[in-house]
């Protein structure tokens, strides 16, 4: 590195770079998230790959909420199904999604059907039939821990099935590992302490999250909360000013997985990875 | 009807070709009231005048050079079984006699088939002829009740008796033995000197009944044809099929998917003359081996449309590709059709193209490569505990309309198939938890709503609140595959252990703004009671 030519080199490479990286993810699937707002907070293009992370598997029903509300917000009368997966031998770890539970949280369960396969593979293929196909709006994936298949490839073959298809996915995702992805949107999820119910501040009230954009961008005015928003669930997603107290103070910045490689070029954008 | 009357000694000679090698007579011996009888033998034993039914020694005796062996029956049953599979190629309905034999006979229903050989004679003739070029001893007979074709097989072989022909004075002349009786029947009939069936037919009815049994008169209707007389097709007789035979062998998958995607075009042009479709497709592949392998594949919606139906079979294929065996080859391809019902012929293809249809071919797909209890819908029950509040039942199962609803009381979005032992401290005893130990970590509660009672639903017998343990790790793959919250509706119900037992449902959100739903089960301070975690809200 040592001449000013190489350095002015990579510079310019680095300026090209971040151009890439700051332009919203939506160029490939056509759609506009700028103006995109519903329901208090927003509802996402269709035909995108979105990672939901959250630290630890406990969380897992902070995570499935989130997405279920967004995937709510992409149900319209001709793509009325919403597919949830994961693996056979995992439900006993996070618990099955429960039918009178997801009406009690504003969900129809008649829109959700449940795929459990015996092996990642088959998971993922159910991913893409499941994409391909012209009825389904959205299909939510439960994956624990980091499956060694689910690399760069797979996850770039899946972005480009969502936009093909117009269906969006939702990797539920658990740890702090974050391995290369092609995913449009990454978020982390983690439950926040509710504000209390109305007349009894000892009674759990609706749920709420602390909600991080890792990677992706979503429009100006949203990216002035620095990708990190308190979202009540009040039978749609709100805004709530962050009195709370942050969990995690400023964008944490995850750990890399051993072996993936951190693209720390654009300015800001650490966790590209 | 065919009759194989040395199938036991023949199948185990193709088998083991030392057997033929050796050129000894060969035998199989059955231990029967501590005596060693002979129960199937060869030509070159009864050559010697020894029958079935003769002691092991007698025959050692008479026949120094016999190799005997004991009868393994489950093995020649089986045999026998596939080797009667192979013959749906000659028409679908199929059937072995299992009240006389296991093996040995072969009922064929050739109704509507017999114009495809060219005749029942040649018909007769071409598949007599291929089990005789196969080293297998083998007579048949075709007559218009089963019972008729089974005695006539046996004693007068190569006879074809037409529907309307004389078939009461052909049996006339056969022995009684001929009409599938007992052998203490035979013998009370020999007595009587009723030798021919023929002396039957004026005998009076009442006497031959008291002395020898209701079944004797139906066996003897049966075979003159007075009475009908059904069998049990051993593969599933497809409603409507298509076939192909080749003229040489194929051996490769690709070839046989190849076929069943013409076999499906056929197939789909004669479902729509007729305007109907099906749900159920059946690909059943014929080895020159005879042996047959069926696939099958099931649709939620009714359909006929070839892409679809070849694509369901092509998915199945590809899971089984590993055990794909050709054998010698394949020498017929038939693809059938069952569960056939209307379909509007105006549909062009499978479903409509919008929307559901799409849907519905897409569980289709994923049932018929996942398997069918991998896609699930849930389907609200009426009852208030919470396992059992929600089914999840197979998408390929028609949607019934719902007769009940979910309850809106509040329920956590995930529910744990099994509930978890927690241990939960409450500052007042009865009171709401104030914290738990879950999987070993603990969880301050900073809020928390209850008690939610839910008693045991005591109009339902098997609807005891009980609690299954959780899983271990590792544990074997049936259990898992529970495709239920909690216990099976097939599952023996568990039976209550103590009258009356309730629990009580809290829901507690943790200083890290997780909730949960738990409850403690059965009334404090007793043996067996304990705090339980059973869901998450989000």
């Amino acid at each position: 590195m040592g001449s000013p030519a190489k350095q002015e080199a990579l510079e310019a490479l680095r300026a090209r770079i971040a151009a890439i990286e700051n332009r919203p993810p939506l160029g490939e699937s056509g759609a506009d998230l700028r103006r995109k707002q519903v329901e208090g907070f927003l509802a996402s293009a269709p035909g995108l790959l979105h990672e939901v992370f959250t630290p630890e598997e406990r969380n897992a029903g902070a995570t499935l909420g989130f997405s279920l509300g967004q995937a709510r917000a992409l149900i319209k009368p001709d793509r009325p199904a919403v597919f949830y997966m994961e693996l056979a031998h995992e439900s006993q770890e996070r618990g099955l999604p429960y039918g009178p539970g997801l009406q009690n949280f504003g969900f129809a369960p008649e829109h959700l059907t449940l795929v459990r396969t015996q092996t990642m593979p088959e998971l993922l293929w159910a991913i893409e039939e499941a994409l391909s196909c012209r009825a389904v709006a959205a299909v939510i994936a439960d994956i624990g821990g980091h499956p060694k298949i689910l690399d760069f490839t797979v996850s770039r073959r899946l972005s480009l099935r969502a936009v093909s298809g117009g269906a969006s996915v939702f990797l539920n995702r658990y740890g702090t590992g974050r391995e290369a992805s092609a995913a449009q949107l990454r978020w982390r999820v983690e439950p926040a302490v509710s504000e209390g119910h109305r007349y009894d501040s000892q009674l759990p009230a609706q749920p709420r999250w602390a909600v991080f954009l890792e990677k992706g961008l979503l429009s100006t005015e949203h990216a002035m909360g620095g990708g990190h928003w308190l979202l009540d669930w009040k039978n749609g997603f709100e805004f709530t000013q962050g009195d709370v107290a942050e969990p995690a103070g400023p964008r944490k910045i995850p750990a890399p997985l051993p072996g993936a490689q951190p693209a720390a070029l654009g300015h800001g954008l650490l966790e590209t990875a | 009807m065919l009759n194989l009357p040395r199938w036991a000694t023949d199948c185990l000679k193709r088998r083991d070709p030392a057997l033929v090698q050796s050129g000894r007579p060969f035998a199989l011996y059955e231990k029967h009231k501590s005596a060693l009888k002979l129960v199937a033998v060869d030509e070159k034993v009864s050559g010697h005048n020894v029958w079935p039914g003769h002691n092991l020694s007698d025959a050692r005796a008479l026949i120094p050079n016999l190799e005997a062996r004991e009868i393994d029956r489950p093995l020649i049953e089986s045999l026998f079984a596939e080797f009667a599979d192979w013959h749906s190629y000659a028409s679908p309905i199929v059937a072995v006699l299992p009240d006389m034999s296991a093996f040995g006979d072969l009922a064929l229903d050739i109704t509507g088939v017999a114009h495809l050989f060219g005749g029942e004679g040649k018909m007769l003739a071409s598949v007599v002829g291929r089990l005789e070029a196969l080293g297998l001893e083998a007579h048949g007979a075709i007559a218009s009740s089963i019972g008729a074709a089974w005695a006539l097989a046996q004693h007068l072989p190569g006879r074809i008796v037409e529907a309307d022909g004389n078939l009461d004075v052909t049996l006339a002349r056969l022995p009684v033995s001929a009409l599938r009786l007992t052998p203490e029947q035979v013998a009370t009939l020999q007595q009587l000197g009723l030798k021919r069936i023929g002396q039957l037919y004026d005998y009076p009815r009442r006497t031959l009944q008291a002395r020898l049994g209701a079944s004797l008169i139906a066996r003897l209707d049966q075979a003159r044809g007075l009475v009908d007389e059904s069998i049990t097709p051993r593969i599933p007789a497809p409603e409507r099929f298509v076939e192909r035979r080749f003229a040489e062998p194929i051996s490769l998958l690709d070839s046989v998917l190849e076929t069943a995607r013409d076999l499906a075009i056929r197939l789909a042009a004669d479902l729509e003359a007729e305007g109907v479709g099906a749900q159920a497709f059946h690909l059943m592949v014929y080895r020159v081996d005879h042996k047959v392998m069926c696939l099958s594949a099931r649709s939620a919606g009714t359909t006929r449309d070839p892409l679809h139906v070849t694509r369901l079979f092509a998915q199945r294929a590809e899971r089984l590709a590993g055990e794909f065996d050709a054998g010698f080859g394949i020498d017929m391809i038939r693809l059938g059709a069952a569960e056939v019902s209307q379909l509007d012929s105006l549909q062009v293809g499978a479903f409509d193209d919008e929307g559901g249809g799409d849907l519905l071919r897409l569980h289709d797909r994923m049932a018929n490569r996942l398997g069918e209890t991998a896609v699930l819908r849930t389907v609200p029950v009426g009852t208030h505990m919470p396992e059992r509040a929600a089914r999840l039942e197979s998408v390929i199962q028609p949607a019934k309309p719902a007769s009940n609803a979910f309850s809106d009381r509040k329920r956590p979005l995930r529910l744990l198939p099994n509930p978890e032992p927690i241990r939960v401290t409450a500052e007042v005893p009865e009171g709401p938890p104030a914290d738990m130990t879950w999987r070993r970590v603990t969880y301050r509660f900073v809020k928390a709503a209850g008690p939610e009672r839910l008693g045991e639903e005591w109009w339902l017998t098997q609807a005891a609140l009980t609690i299954d343990p959780p899983p271990k790790t590792g544990e074997d793959k049936p259990r898992t595959q529970k495709s239920r919250y909690g216990w099976d509706e097939e599952d023996e119900p568990p039976l209550p252990r103590r009258p009356m037992l309730f629990r009580d449902y809290y829901t507690a959100e943790d200083d890290g703004g997780r909730r949960f739903w738990l409850f403690h089960d059965g009334i404090p301070g007793t043996e067996g009671a304990g705090w339980f975690l059973h869901g998450f809200f989000s």
